[in-house]
């Protein structure tokens, strides 16, 4: 079976796709800290993308080029606006989160991103915090002691967050 | 509202961790933190759409094992 684990070259080819198709989305959730760099391991990515009928067609004509199976079913439901679609067939796992939880709207979370190595629009770390603590779930409990250690270290830094140069600090 | 709050001292460990990984780049961050695993029920169709997270939660609640933690 081929690897199904996601890989910088799958954040690649969604960062490409995504803007090909000018869909609106950021990497949040585990998946989000880590591009952060937050040190710890995951099973799949997680977007949030707005939720509206046109970015629901831009997301679905960009999962298809990116080799995803999107049905007449799922296209209607991307376009709907469900909150939440899980897709497990395709080159990778992925989680469509369109509302996710403690975070009052995709514009407000869009102003607080980054864009991470010039090309991955992510949450703010605080975003992914707030999300996480909302969600409370036994992983997300397991995880936030750890996650907000590294938004402390994040913040005590001089730059207040990873200063490498190919992850310039810009908004998405 | 910037999540500001008293915090003890971060754990030497987890620190070196955190000093450890941004040294490493975005790509082998990326490409040593994904694992994929099957999981059970999860994992058994080809994708599942909710109308709300409260919907989505209770499905988890109701459907998946607990070790997964998702409940």
């Amino acid at each position: 079976m081929a690897d199904r684990a996601f890989s910088y070259r799958q954040g690649e080819l969604i960062a490409e796709e995504f803007r090909r198709h000018g869909v609106e989305y950021l990497f949040i959730g585990k998946s989000g800290a880590i591009f952060h760099g937050f040190p710890d391991t995951t099973q799949d990515a997680d977007l949030f993308p707005e939720k509206s009928p046109e970015n629901g067609r831009r997301i679905a004509a960009a999962l298809r080029h990116l080799g995803f199976p999107v049905d007449a079913r799922l296209e209607s439901d991307l376009v709907a606006g469900k909150d939440f679609v899980q897709l497990r067939t395709g080159p990778f796992d992925l989680d469509l989160v369109f509302a996710p939880d403690g975070i009052e709207t995709y514009g407000e979370a869009r102003s607080r991103a980054l864009m991470i190595d010039g090309r991955f629009p992510v949450a703010s770390l605080d975003d992914i915090i707030r999300s996480k603590r909302a969600t409370n779930r036994a992983k997300d409990r397991e995880t936030l002691p750890r996650l907000e250690a590294f938004a402390a270290y994040l913040r005590s830094r001089p730059s207040g967050r990873d200063p490498s140069p190919q992850e310039p600090g810009q908004r998405p | 509202m910037k999540i500001e709050e008293e915090r003890p001292p971060i754990d030497p460990e987890w620190l070196r961790d955190f000093e450890a990984s941004l040294r490493r780049s975005l790509r082998d961050r990326l490409d040593y933190s994904f694992i994929h695993t099957y999981k059970p029920v999860l994992d058994d169709a080809p994708y599942r759409t909710f109308e709300t997270m409260e919907e989505y939660r209770r499905w988890c609640r109701e459907n998946l094992p607990a070790w997964l933690g998702y409940g």
